[in-house]
């Protein structure tokens, strides 16, 4: 089992740059363009890698470090998440609270790094970054209430491995709805996607995440990309399995079905991103606040059931 | 026992020691350092002992020949025994390279001089085991620590704090009066035994009031006004005794009368989490609004008292609603976080002690690329911002680990449970990102970018015992964020002696989760290990660079230009305007050729500014209406004093 686990991690670490491609594609597709081939992500990796790196004169250790722990976050993220519904290499009670702190570890270094560099556009980024994943951090912990209300349970593990998702819908019923939602609107902010934050443009002034990385190169670029593309991945994953929470047994089944459902996720980050404009800053949080609306109603409408 | 008693003995000859010595400037500032460490160390090697052994030590005397002073160390006085001589001990050791300023020999020996004071008082605080007793020593300390905060009283600033302080502390002693007055009142007794026995609505008054003194000794909302002022106003390790221990003294009492009344019903934990949780939040607002880099820290301690309050009413409402799960988590991790704090708080004090003692400068904006000169400063300062944003592998995600699990636990059982569970989880999570936030602010404003003004240019760290100091208190969040088992089970003890109607708490359910702990942090810590050499591998050979931060295409960057901490923090404090009113003032930028221009923006405290309103001029307007009392004329205040004593003659 355990080989198994550690097989489904690595495979998600590989094809995770893949999948990201696919918003690109479809954004192509809405713009009326061919749009890039599906494996640009692994070469713009590669040719990062290739390179050598310019650091400000401003900077400090802490620069180099932000890359680093930043990937190591999610690469450790990646360990607690169950892929295909296959068990995950580690799980433990409240392994989940552990993830979203390492999360937000990553974010911290993310930050750090920003300010390192003096620059005012990364102070602003960074300012933004620090700002919007706040009401996130509720949001997901409040779809967490839930969860836990429905199953006892408190892993990962144990609410997205195997059959669970059915079982989640089973007791949760059509308030789920709200979660995915909300989950959707979690993964449009935390990974800096349209309608939050706009990754195509470099347009300091309208950007979050893309500002805060301008002045990495190099080797030390290609970790933050990697990071960026695995962290979408995880999002994605949870929501993959909430909307298609079937599972067969059959492994080469459930992992075509679980790629269908993934892929429908960033498809659909890809419309969204397609047919909305960004947000002016100041509405942000209200959009991001409509996502603990949804979680807390979801809750609160699952109570009933329970009783 | 004995080492108690030396422990004692060898702190409050330190004190005398400073005092006689005051000619001789570094002999006094050596023996008395030296002495107040090793009183610091015996006295936490005792309680540790007595910590670890559980062993019960009583002690008492008569004074005055009516008073019967009594000391007893139970488990959870052994618990915070071990906070205070750990953080004083390494807040003396720090001391000897920050104060160094030999015309100010006098000051300084008499700041040695109630220091000790300070360190035994807060002692005897929190062994002692009846009314008198533990009145007597909260007096000492509060006074010794008001003398502290006015250390440099030339400034006028430094003694409004401190009388702001002094007005706190006994409006807070008086309701710790008022709660003990009603225990006498009903048991006619001194010791504390009696409490247990009282009927339900006087131990609920009683709560409520002793809940208000300790609570505004801890920093909690609204009663946290003194803070923010008189905490910048100490020289920096005080701050760090005082902010990481002092008002730890406050939970404790919260927590010693709680177990004392063994009354459990959910209004009171509600009390306690609601408390908890504004006292947070708002902390954490306020904090990230700041340009004191010290007046940030000490708001940042209302936040951590609301965290640790937050866990203990966790706590509160698992025992009344019989959910021993729920209420073991939330009260071990309350307790774990006050230990937590009390490190990283003072770790982070000290840091700002350095930047203060070498900038001379305490506004963050000010402030900038300190970290180039300051290496270890500036590393441990990291640490400490990691550990108090509650960020794995460090210190204070651990505690907040428990009390997230002790409120999840909550959410499965009944209404008021849930309730507060979720009332819990969600606030922890803002508290989370907002500390986050608040802390980005101090690492990147003050550590890193380029200096903002010629007083943070090239300043080096100097001082062997300051740099150790805070090498030590980093080095404990380390080790307590991996491995977090030892001080699981530490804080488990100490919980044994708060009456919670529970037999022997087991240890194994609760050393199984520290040592999930421990596996996810060696995990994470093995994967940065791996990636550290990849990137070795990925940059070998490779041409690296050094240039100018990239302007986008502007040419002519200044320091000036970087973000300042008003504008990092500014949109997130919009968010909270109505209970964190933002004021700016900068006048309009005129003409071709504008002219130089100020800009000025603060946040008000709510509690200070309602404060003022309703409560100061109303009670300053009462009093001068009754100024004709004091007409300065002798024998008419004799007059007083006889009519007084014949009134109190008919109710005696």
């Amino acid at each position: 089992m355990m080989i198994e686990s550690i097989l489904f991690y690595v495979g998600a670490i590989i094809v995770a740059p893949f999948f990201s491609a696919v918003i690109l594609k479809v954004k192509a597709f809405f713009g009326g363009k061919k749009g890039p081939p599906l494996l640009i992500n692994y070469y713009t990796l590669i040719k990062l890698l290739k390179k050598g790196s310019v650091y400000s004169t401003s900077t400090t250790t802490i620069f180099k470090l932000g890359p680093i722990v930043s990937l190591c976050a999610v690469l450790t993220v990646l360990m607690f998440l169950p892929i295909a519904g296959v068990k995950p290499v580690f799980s433990f009670k409240g392994d989940i609270i552990f993830v979203l702190y390492l999360l937000g570890l990553g974010r911290f270094f993310t930050i750090a790094a920003a300010m390192d560099t003096a620059s005012p556009f990364e102070g602003m980024g960074a300012a933004r970054e620090a700002n919007f994943p706040i009401i996130c951090e509720a949001s997901f912990m409040m779809i967490l209430v839930l969860f836990y209300k429905m199953t006892g349970n408190f892993n990962l593990s144990s609410w997205f491995s195997d059959t669970q998702p059915m079982t989640l819908w089973q007791s949760a019923g059509s308030p789920l709805i709200f979660v995915v939602i909300s989950l959707f609107i979690i993964l449009l902010t935390e990974n800096a996607r349209v309608p939050v934050d706009d990754p195509a443009t470099h347009l300091e002034l309208t950007m979050i995440h893309e500002v805060m990385v301008l002045d990495h190169s190099g080797p030390d670029f290609a970790m933050i990309e990697f990071g960026a593309f695995m962290k979408l991945f995880f999002y994605a994953t949870l929501i993959a399995r909430l909307i298609c929470p079937f599972n067969t047994g059959h492994l080469a089944v459930d992992v075509s079905v679980f790629a269908g459902a993934i892929l429908m996720v960033y498809v659909a980050a890809g419309i969204t991103e397609s047919v909305m404009a960004r947000y002016r800053m100041d509405r942000v949080s209200k959009f991001v606040m409509t996502s603990f609306a949804l979680a807390f109603f979801a809750t609160i409408l699952t109570l009933e059931f329970i009783g | 026992m004995n080492l108690f008693y030396m422990s004692f003995l060898i702190l409050f000859s330190g004190g005398i020691l400073a005092l006689v010595g005051q000619r001789n400037f570094a002999l006094m500032k050596m023996l008395s350092v030296v002495s107040l460490a090793t009183g610091c160390l015996s006295g936490l090697i005792a309680s540790a002992q007595a910590l670890w052994q559980e062993k019960v030590f009583q002690f008492s005397f008569t004074y005055l020949n009516h008073f019967e002073l009594s000391y007893k160390i139970d488990s959870l006085s052994a618990f915070f025994l071990v906070v205070i001589f750990l953080i004083s001990m390494i807040a003396v050791i720090y001391s000897y390279h920050y104060m160094d300023h030999s015309e100010n020999a006098l000051a300084t020996s008499v700041h040695y001089f109630f220091f000790s004071l300070l360190i035994i008082s807060m002692a005897l605080v929190v062994t002692a085991d009846n009314i008198i007793t533990f009145m007597l020593s909260w007096e000492i300390m509060s006074l010794s620590s008001f003398f502290l905060v006015i250390f440099d009283y030339g400034k006028a600033e430094n003694r409004k704090a401190g009388y702001l302080y002094f007005i706190f502390s006994h409006i807070g002693a008086m309701f710790i009066f008022a709660a003990f007055g009603v225990v006498y009142g009903y048991t006619s007794q001194f010791g504390f035994n009696g409490m247990a026995g009282l009927p339900d609505t006087v131990k609920m008054i009683v709560f409520v009031l002793a809940f208000i003194g300790f609570g505004s000794k801890a920093g909690v909302f609204p009663f946290h006004v003194w803070l923010p002022h008189a905490h910048p106003a100490a020289p920096s390790h005080i701050s760090a005794v005082m902010s990481g221990v002092m008002i730890k003294t406050g939970i404790y009492g919260i927590l010693r009368v709680y177990s004392l009344l063994d009354y459990h019903v959910s209004v009171l934990g509600m009390i306690v989490l609601v408390a908890g949780v504004i006292s947070g939040i708002l902390g954490v607002v306020y904090a990230l609004g700041q340009h004191d880099l010290k007046r940030l820290l000490a708001y940042s301690s209302v936040e951590n008292v609301g965290i640790i309050l937050i866990g203990i009413g966790i706590g509160m409402i698992g025992v009344a609603t019989g959910n021993p799960l729920m209420a073991i988590l939330g009260f071990s991790g309350g307790l774990l976080h006050v230990l937590n704090h009390s490190i990283f708080k003072s770790l982070l004090f000290m840091g700002a002690g350095m930047v203060l003692h070498k900038t001379g400068t305490r506004a963050i904006d000010r402030l900038g690329g300190l970290l180039k000169r300051m290496r270890i400063t500036g590393a441990t300062f990291l640490i400490g911002s990691l550990a108090i944003s509650g960020l794995p592998p460090f210190n204070g995600f651990v505690g907040e680990f428990f009390i997230y699990l002790g409120a999840f636990n909550g959410t499965l059982f009944g209404n008021t449970a849930f309730v507060a569970g979720v009332l819990a989880v969600v606030s922890l999570a803002v508290i989370g990102g907002l500390a986050l936030a608040c802390f980005t602010k101090v690492m990147g404003v003050v550590f890193q970018g380029e200096p903002r003004s010629r007083a943070a240019a090239d300043k080096d760290e100097t001082g062997n015992t300051m740099l150790f100091a805070m090498m030590i208190l980093a080095s404990f969040c380390i080790i307590i964020g991996v491995l977090p088992g030892i001080f699981i089970q530490m804080t488990l003890k100490g919980l044994s002696s708060v009456s919670m109607g529970y037999g022997r708490i087991p240890l194994e359910p609760f050393i199984q989760m520290t040592e999930n702990i421990t596996l996810a942090a060696v995990v994470f810590l093995m994967v940065l290990l791996v990636l550290l050499a990849m990137r070795t591998l990925a940059y070998r050979g490779k041409p690296v660079g050094r240039k100018g931060t990239w302007g986008c295409g502007f040419t002519q960057p200044t320091p000036k230009m970087q973000y300042t901490g008003s504008s990092y923090s500014a949109s997130i404090v919009e968010f909270f305007r109505p209970v964190a009113p933002f004021q700016e003032h900068h006048p309009p930028v005129e003409g071709r050729f504008p002219e130089k221009t100020i800009y000025h923006s603060r946040i008000d405290d709510i509690a200070e500014r309602h404060m003022t309103t309703i409560i100061v001029r109303p009670v300053m307007w009462m009093f001068d209406r009754l100024r004709w009392i004091q007409h300065g004329d002798i024998h008419l205040y004799i007059g007083y004093i006889f009519l007084a004593i014949v009134v109190l003659l008919f109710f005696v």
